[in-house]
């Protein structure tokens, strides 16, 4: 299964890259996971568990030993259950704000380059915030009501409101402002931390209203998307890219493909492409919007 | 970093079952690691319920739970790990290409090992504490360290074995089984030490990649795949794409710099896209020649003019 890979037969010299020697510059995205998981960090799990557990086991013996009729019990137990559900993780983000209050006052979070050392306060507190801010996000993801994760963004001081969607991506609960409308595809990361060889990268990503992502996309600290920008699928910005306002962008690393007219205004034509015949046709199709409607579609209520 | 519930990351085991009747198997293993948490409930309840005052019942409860889901992992761990034995000393496990077809008995114990080790794994990762995945990986036979991060991709469980402070990145896929048409190939993965791999890499069973390298995102690898130490990867298959600098001491204002040269930036990503193009469309034109439709289509041996259409 090897013999029909092309890249066989290049010549050795082809390969030999210019070995530069101020080459610092990061044109590559990596990832962030956390490079180790302290286990001493994890002692702060449990009495984030137990407390919170408590509060739930309160609550529960109060229902069970309550002198109500056992069948209204039993009706309300679907309920009551998800209420305490609900009870257990917001009192586990409470506890979990309050230790993050603590460890911010020993070190401020902050932006910036950093070795990766266990000497350096910088990153050793950022682990330790990340593993913190994971169990609140593990648990509400886990729940039946995962799109409520948006609440805990906003807990962790994220600027984020309801109209955004994030829940089925991998994204960093620090150094990242959101604005409106923003569409967050499967399986993209929003990294605003990253680890390059022996460096970690803090930097602030901020999006734009409507801004949206493609699925699978990668993004690199530092990038900031500009207002109605789109990102295809299966694309990467590299670090501190800026990608302009109203423009789709798409591929390794993201470059412009072409305006986003579908946010100048909604046409009321839509194009039909024949990928194998290589042609666009224009087909005529009406949106499904009611006239009395029409004026809050975007700018075009403007024009 | 929050984990998207919906990618259900984590090691995984190929879901094949080829045959109905290790589902038996897997259901025993079930029954078996269950009933070790019951009986610590058990103890539990007989130790410090009281009817009158359940006071202490309760202040412990959430610490209980912990301890019963910790012990059921465990159990879960030695359990399949004791039929994995048995079952290795049937057939041993190894490398190489097999059939994929039911009659093959590489192929049918492949699939019975990886049914087996699904229920471990997924009650290991289905806990907001990472370190138990690590021990599962342990217990299965990849070699790994708990300075490794593995626990946002997904990884397979046998025929791996990992260095020391190894980052796998978000949705990264480490395997060393794959099928390809008919065929099973099994070959060992080697991941040495302080390799950086970037997310939503794919790495193909056989490939070594050696110490201080970096696997830029998207990049891929193919089987068998050799990639040298100190060096960073770009692209599907990986290439050389510069050298790797950042293990050393650099001062930090120079890692600081902007990258301000974004026309150079997408030309030095082109450069190597274009050099493996050209090299493909040559051996294309020599060896096979494609019909005259697909000719003009893939623009052999011309350039492409109607590109910028969509820019208005």
């Amino acid at each position: 299964m090897e013999n029909d890979n092309l890249d066989d037969n290049i010549n050795p010299e082809e390969q030999n890259i210019k070995d530069n020697e101020d080459d610092f510059s990061i044109d590559f995205t990596t990832s962030s996971a956390i490079s180790s998981v302290g286990i001493k960090f994890l002692i702060l799990y449990i009495p984030i568990f137990w407390f919170s557990g408590l509060v739930v086991a309160t609550f529960w013996y109060g229902y069970a030993a309550g002198t109500t009729n056992w069948i209204i019990k039993l009706l309300y137990l679907p309920l009551f259950l998800l209420s305490l559900m609900f009870l257990f993780i917001f009192t586990s983000f409470f506890f979990c704000k309050l230790l993050l209050i603590l460890i911010n006052l020993m070190c401020v979070p902050k932006e910036g380059i950093f070795r990766i050392d266990t000497k350096d306060p910088n990153f050793e507190f950022w682990k330790l915030r990340i593993e913190l801010k994971k169990i609140v996000l593990w648990f509400l993801r886990n729940w039946p009501l995962p799109w409520l994760d948006v609440l805990a963004f906003r807990f962790f001081g994220v600027k984020i409101d309801f109209s955004s969607h994030l829940n089925d991506a991998w994204v960093d609960c620090e150094f990242i402002e959101f604005g409106k409308n923003i569409t967050v595809g499967q399986g993209a990361v929003l990294m605003s931390s990253m680890v390059v060889g022996n460096y970690l990268i803090i930097k602030k990503i901020t999006l734009d209203d409507f801004s949206l992502i493609g699925g699978q996309s990668t993004i690199a600290p530092g990038t900031h998307f500009g207002k109605d920008t789109v990102l295809g699928a299966v694309s990467v910005t590299t670090l501190n890219q800026i990608l302009e306002d109203g423009w789709i962008y798409g591929s390794i690393p993201a470059r412009k493909l072409k305006l986003n007219k579908y946010a100048e205004e909604r046409t009321a034509s839509i194009h039909k492409v024949d990928v194998d015949g290589e042609e666009k046709v224009e087909v005529e199709h009406d949106i499904n919007i009611d006239e009395d409607k029409r004026k809050f579609l975007r700018r075009s209520s403007k024009e | 970093m929050s984990v998207p519930n919906s990618m259900r990351v984590g090691p995984f085991c190929a879901s094949v079952l080829v045959k109905r009747k290790y589902l038996i198997l897997y259901i025993f293993l079930i029954w078996v690691t269950i009933l070790p948490g019951l009986l610590e409930l058990w103890a539990y309840w007989q130790v410090l319920w009281n009817d009158v005052r359940p006071l202490h019942f309760y202040v412990y409860l959430p610490l209980l739970l912990i301890a019963i889901y910790i012990t059921t992992v465990f159990a879960a761990i030695i359990s399949t790990k004791i039929a994995l034995m048995f079952i290795n000393i049937l057939h041993k496990p190894k490398e190489g290409v097999f059939l994929r077809d039911r009659s093959d008995r590489d192929y049918r114990y492949w699939s019975l090992r990886n049914t087996i080790k699904k229920w471990p794994t997924w009650l290991s990762h289905k806990f907001p504490f990472p370190f138990l995945d690590n021990l599962c990986f342990k217990a299965f036979g990849v070699r790994t360290t708990f300075s490794n991060s593995l626990f946002e991709g997904w990884v397979d469980t046998e025929f791996v074995t990992f260095g020391k402070n190894v980052v796998c990145g978000q949705g990264a896929i480490i395997q060393s089984s794959v099928i390809i048409g008919n065929f099973l190939i099994i070959r060992k993965t080697v991941i040495e030490d302080n390799v950086r791999i970037g997310a939503h890499v794919i790495i193909m069973p056989g490939t070594h990649i050696g110490k201080n390298s970096i696997l830029n995102t998207w990049s891929s690898t193919m089987v068998g795949q050799e990639l040298e130490e100190g060096w960073i990867y770009n692209g599907g298959p990986a290439k050389k794409f510069k050298k790797n600098r950042f293990f050393e001491d650099i001062p930090i204002e120079k890692l600081t710099r902007e990258v301000g040269d974004y026309e150079g930036l997408l030309k030095k990503y082109d450069e190597q896209y274009v050099k493996r193009e050209v090299k493909k469309r040559h051996l294309l034109e020599k060896t096979i020649k494609p019909p005259l439709h697909l000719r003009d289509r893939l623009h052999l041996g011309k350039d492409k003019d109607n590109d910028t259409d969509d820019e208005n």
